[in-house]
């Protein structure tokens, strides 16, 4: 640092500093005092340096500082009040650039805050939670399918492993997904009954974890006794009424039909408040799991009785990698009891090489994580969507001040002369770049303000299309989003606003009074380039657009095997009773359906699967999807048979017998040669249980699942099977197909689905009638991927908007700097058709380079998004050829309008004044 | 008077330039003030108040010649304008008038 301080000398960086921040008019005579202060200071042997600098730091403050903006203080405000009326009156001479500067910031504000607040709103699901920052989901392998893939249930005793061997965890608990579960009021036989979906079996310390909000009851007790149940106020007014009040729910008593068919008599102790629409678990009804303890007896033990999710709230500070680690030796320790008595496998048998890894999930990221895909208990997010939609946010905000830039150089001949005189007047560089930054900043000011505007109004549409709730007003009680949008403004403002200042203020006096700047057209290559960035990025995005209704179209109008139209289906049939023989005959009696059949599952929802072999000896154990059908399921789906033949019901073996889809033939090890032998095939369960089934014939692949995923092997089994236990989630349907002669238009279906509605209900009231149609359940399995369309659609237009803006002002600017050039061709003869063509082409030209550069972005990220899909739209070339030509069509009209004004003007008017 | 109020520090720095007559400069006004008022001043906060008197017309203030000491640094010396006096004068007017205000056993039963 410095030297040791000279006691006759005052500290010379304190000096320095004052005598730079010092107004110059005061230097003088202030420094005399400081010395002679210092002087006196010394002489009396006091810490006079130390003084000196504690009285010149005393004197930084604004009535002694130099002003920032220059050495006059006097004239701050009469120049800052002249920078405004200057940008003020520019901004009105000339209205068209001010309209088209004001109206592209604003769209892309409005764009960029639409997307900003949608991916805010994506990413801070789950926030509402107390302790939701120690709160963690135990993620394993799918043990059931794919190894490799992860999933959110595990068995019930992980929860019991976690509970010993890692303290870490302040609590752990299970939730138990109950599927749909029907559920009456007052006395069973009444008609009242309600379909639940949303219901599940929690713990008692659920509430320790989890902060929903209870409007009555005790949080901490409301699970504590079996067949206690707390319901949602949503559900109270649904069972209740819409009057009830919280309070007088509670206590009222529900029946639970129980998975034997039984009726059991639940408690309300707790009512809810509706649960957020930001949360992952979303659900309407929770009942104690103590109430399912005769099932938990059953399969307590069990790790392989995957229907829970377990949370851990960790303790504060706990070292996460350390605990992660830590619970990898759980499952080898815990799990292999299980593996030996099921399957009779030891551990490493039953893994076979996989890793059972136990995968600690933070709270805040299920949402937005997408994954594991099964078992959530709600909405679940896709990040793909949200880091697209961001980069487009970006890239449009990017457009919209590169327009801002590029029109303000490209009317730099307009301020020449302005810049010229304030120079030859005395004005410095410096005030004259803050005049062109406060006139950008002042733009992005009004911009943002119609912007929020804009949104505003706009958010209610927007909430429609991408299925949301996404609010602007309650931002604005934030002290945060001020911050933001301040420094957004400025930022944006700036960045924006600097290249033109600084071109603009270099501006050499002398050149721009004589007119010599035609040089206005300097910056040109720079212009040309940034014109070229925004269509490229704009005939990207229309590609991407083109592809992805391309594939929507493609994949809804997919072959899937048989025929999926004029299917309708009836829920809820399980409650019927098992044999529902009687029911299906009355139905095909019905002269409006062609066919009948009864199926446990229905396309596209057929998830159950277990581990199956074939009889060759050694052959390895896979994983099928099964699927519990009638005879005539594949006759009414019309399925065809690649060989043998379909469940007979005469034939009373068949029961026991199965068909295969072509795929399970090759994924169990035949090839199709094999199925035609005379001697039968069997395959048998894999996973504990010895049961066979003869194959009996083999089907077409079709699919049973949403066509994103490829087909996989799938074994058929009699709905009459009664050696095995697979039956879906244990729902049955009857499937009708309509018959076209009788049922010809929307009347004519409504009158059916009215009488099947009244059939159903004379047999049993209690059972609540819903349908489907099996083509639209297809269609909805795209709907996410059609809600992120349209909103790539509208965010497509926004840009090409936005570049078409940009492209406008440049050819208007261009027709006026050419007005002479464009005179003397048509004195000289040129047709008008001739200079349209001159003029429109010097912008073709940058758009064919934008449609070079953006062709392989856009192929990569259409690649990336096919990826995902197992049946996707081929790449094809012409798409690409019609965006390009798209652009083009886009791009001249955009330019047309003042190219063909430039053309016919009359060269008198525009040669006569030189 | 009403408009121009005088800050309790700005009365007594003009005060002290009074006292001072033509020998008001920056380190002589607060040696004056340091010695009185028994208070320490700083450079900063008395040059601040000296320029807004300034501004208010109520001192005026001209440059000495250059000398020896300080630097060969020249002092800027400060006299009282007729409207500081007035202003003081006002001031001093208003003082008194609360004083005589004052009832005198409000004191006496302290």
């Amino acid at each position: 640092m410095e030297k040791a301080p000279n006691p006759n000398k005052p500290s010379k960086l304190a000096l320095r500093f004052f005598r730079w921040f010092c107004h110059p008019d005061y230097l003088e005579d202030i420094e005399g005092d400081l010395l002679e202060r210092f002087d006196k200071r010394a002489k009396e042997r006091k810490s006079a340096n130390l003084q000196f600098t504690l009285d010149v730091i005393k004197l930084f403050r604004p009535g002694i500082m130099k002003s920032i903006l220059g050495r006059r203080r006097v004239d701050q405000y009469g120049m800052l009040k002249a920078m405004f009326t200057i940008a003020w009156r520019s901004a009105i001479r000339q209205k068209q650039f001010t309209v088209l500067n004001i109206s592209g910031l604003m769209i892309g504000i409005a764009t960029s805050l639409m997307i900003g607040l949608y991916v805010y709103d994506e990413v801070t699901y789950d926030a509402f939670h107390e302790k939701g920052d120690r709160i963690y989901r135990v993620n394993q392998p799918s043990i059931w399918a794919d190894w490799d893939k992860m999933s959110s249930s595990t068995g019930p005793n992980v929860a019991t492993a976690l509970r010993t061997d890692a303290p870490e965890f302040e609590q752990v608990t299970r939730i138990l997904s109950l599927g749909d579960q029907t559920l009456t009021i007052g006395s069973e036989k009444q008609s009242n009954a309600f379909k639940e979906t949303k219901m599940y079996a929690v713990e008692e310390n659920f509430t320790e974890v989890f902060s929903f909000k209870f409007l009555n009851g005790n949080p901490k007790t409301v699970f504590s006794n079996p067949y206690s149940m707390a319901i949602t106020l949503k559900s109270a007014q649904r069972y209740f009424g819409e009057d009830i009040q919280s309070d007088e729910v509670m206590g009222k008593t529900v029946n639970l039909k129980d998975y034997d068919g039984s009726w059991k008599v639940y408690t309300i102790n707790g009512v809810m408040e509706d649960v957020p629409k930001k949360s992952h678990l979303q659900f309407d009804v929770l009942v104690s799991l103590k109430s399912q303890s005769e099932m938990m007896k059953m399969h307590e033990w069990k790790w392989i009785w995957t229907a829970f999710s377990t949370y851990g709230l960790v303790k504060e500070g706990t070292d996460m990698a350390f605990l992660e680690e830590k619970l990898q030796a759980i499952p080898p320790k815990w799990a292999p009891p299980t593996t030996t008595r099921i399957f009779n496998q030891t551990f490493e048998e039953f893994t076979a090489g996989h890793l059972w890894k136990l995968e600690l999930q933070p709270l805040g990221e299920i949402y937005i994580s997408g994954a594991p895909s099964n078992h959530s208990f709600g909405p679940t997010g896709n990040p793909f969507y949200v880091k697209i939609f961001g980069a487009i946010g970006l890239l449009v905000l990017m457009l919209s001040a590169i327009n801002f830039m590029n029109l303000s150089t490209a009317r730099s001949t307009n301020r020449a002369k302005e810049v010229g005189i304030r120079k030859v007047l005395g004005s410095q560089r410096g005030s004259l770049l803050f005049q062109f930054i406060l006139e950008s900043v002042m733009f992005v000011i009004v911009s943002a303000i119609l912007a929020l505007v804009l949104v505003h109004m706009s958010l209610d549409a927007f909430n429609f299309i991408a299925d949301k709730q996404i609010t602007l007003l309650p931002h604005f009680s934030n002290p945060y989003f001020y911050g933001i949008l301040f420094s957004f403004i400025i930022l944006l403002g700036m960045l924006a606003g600097s290249y033109p200042a600084f071109y603009l203020s270099a501006f050499r006096p002398i050149e721009s009074l004589k007119g010599k700047v035609s040089g206005g057209f300097k910056g040109k290559a720079l212009r040309n380039g940034l014109v070229v960035f925004q269509f490229s990025i704009s005939i990207a995005l229309i590609i991407c657009t083109f592809f992805v209704q391309k594939q929507l179209a493609y994949v809804t109008s997919l072959d899937v095997g048989f025929s999926k139209d004029n299917i309708l289906q009836i829920h809820n049939v399980e409650q019927f009773g098992f044999d529902t023989e009687a029911l299906k005959t009355r139905l095909s009696s019905n002269p409006n359906f062609t066919e009948v059949s009864k199926s446990f599952g229905i396309p596209p929802y057929v998830w159950s699967g277990d581990r199956y072999k074939s009889s060759i000896p050694e052959s390895e154990v896979v994983q099928l999807s099964n699927f519990r059908i009638d005879e005539d399921y594949l006759d009414l789906l019309g399925v065809a048979f690649v060989s043998g033949r379909n469940f007979d019901p005469l034939r009373s073996q068949d029961k026991y017998a199965c068909v295969l889809n072509e795929s399970a033939v090759r994924a169990l090890g035949w090839n199709m040669d094999d199925m035609q032998a005379t001697t039968p095939q069997y395959v048998t369960i894999a996973s504990g249980g010895e049961q066979q089934f003869e194959v009996l014939g083999v089907v077409e692949d079709f699919n049973f699942n949403t066509v994103k995923d490829a087909i996989a092997p799938l074994i058929l089994i009699n709905h009459e099977n009664d050696n095995v236990w697979d039956y879906g989630a244990g729902l049955s349907y009857l499937s009708m197909r309509l018959n076209p002669e009788t049922v010809k238009n929307p009347a004519d279906l409504h009158l059916v689905i009215e009488n099947l509605e009244e059939e159903l209900t004379t047999i049993d009231a209690t059972v609540p009638f819903e349908y489907s149609f099996m083509d639209q359940e297809f269609e909805n399995t795209f709907r996410t991927e059609q809600r992120m369309g349209t909103v790539l659609n509208v965010f497509t237009f926004m840009a090409i908007f936005i570049a078409c803006i940009g492209l406008f002002g440049l050819a208007a600017f261009s027709a006026e700097q050419r007005i002479k050039e464009l005179g003397i061709r048509k004195v000289m003869g040129a047709k008008v058709s001739q200079i349209i063509l001159l003029f429109s082409s010097e912008f073709t030209r940058l758009i064919i380079v934008a449609i070079i550069i953006a062709c392989p972005v856009a192929w990569l990220l259409v690649d990336h998004w096919l990826a995902d899909f197992a049946n996707s739209t081929p790449i094809d070339g012409w798409v690409f050829v019609l965006a390009a030509f798209v652009t083009f069509a886009i791009a001249w009209i955009t330019i047309g309008y003042q190219s063909f004004r430039a053309a016919i003007r009359n060269p008198v008017e525009s040669l006569k004044n030189e | 008077m009403g408009k121009h109020q005088l800050g309790e520090f700005e009365e007594v720095v003009m005060l002290t330039v009074a006292i001072l007559t033509t020998e008001a400069y920056g380190f002589s006004i607060i040696e004056e003030m340091e010695k009185r008022m028994k208070r320490s001043v700083s450079i900063g906060a008395l040059q601040t108040v000296l320029r807004r008197l300034e501004d208010k017309g109520y001192l005026i203030s001209e440059m000495g010649e250059a000398t020896k000491v300080r630097g060969g640094k020249r002092k800027r010396f400060f006299t009282v304008t007729d409207a500081g006096k007035k202003v003081l004068q006002a001031t001093k007017e208003q003082r008194l008038s609360l004083w005589n205000a004052i009832p005198d056993f409000s004191f006496n039963n302290q």
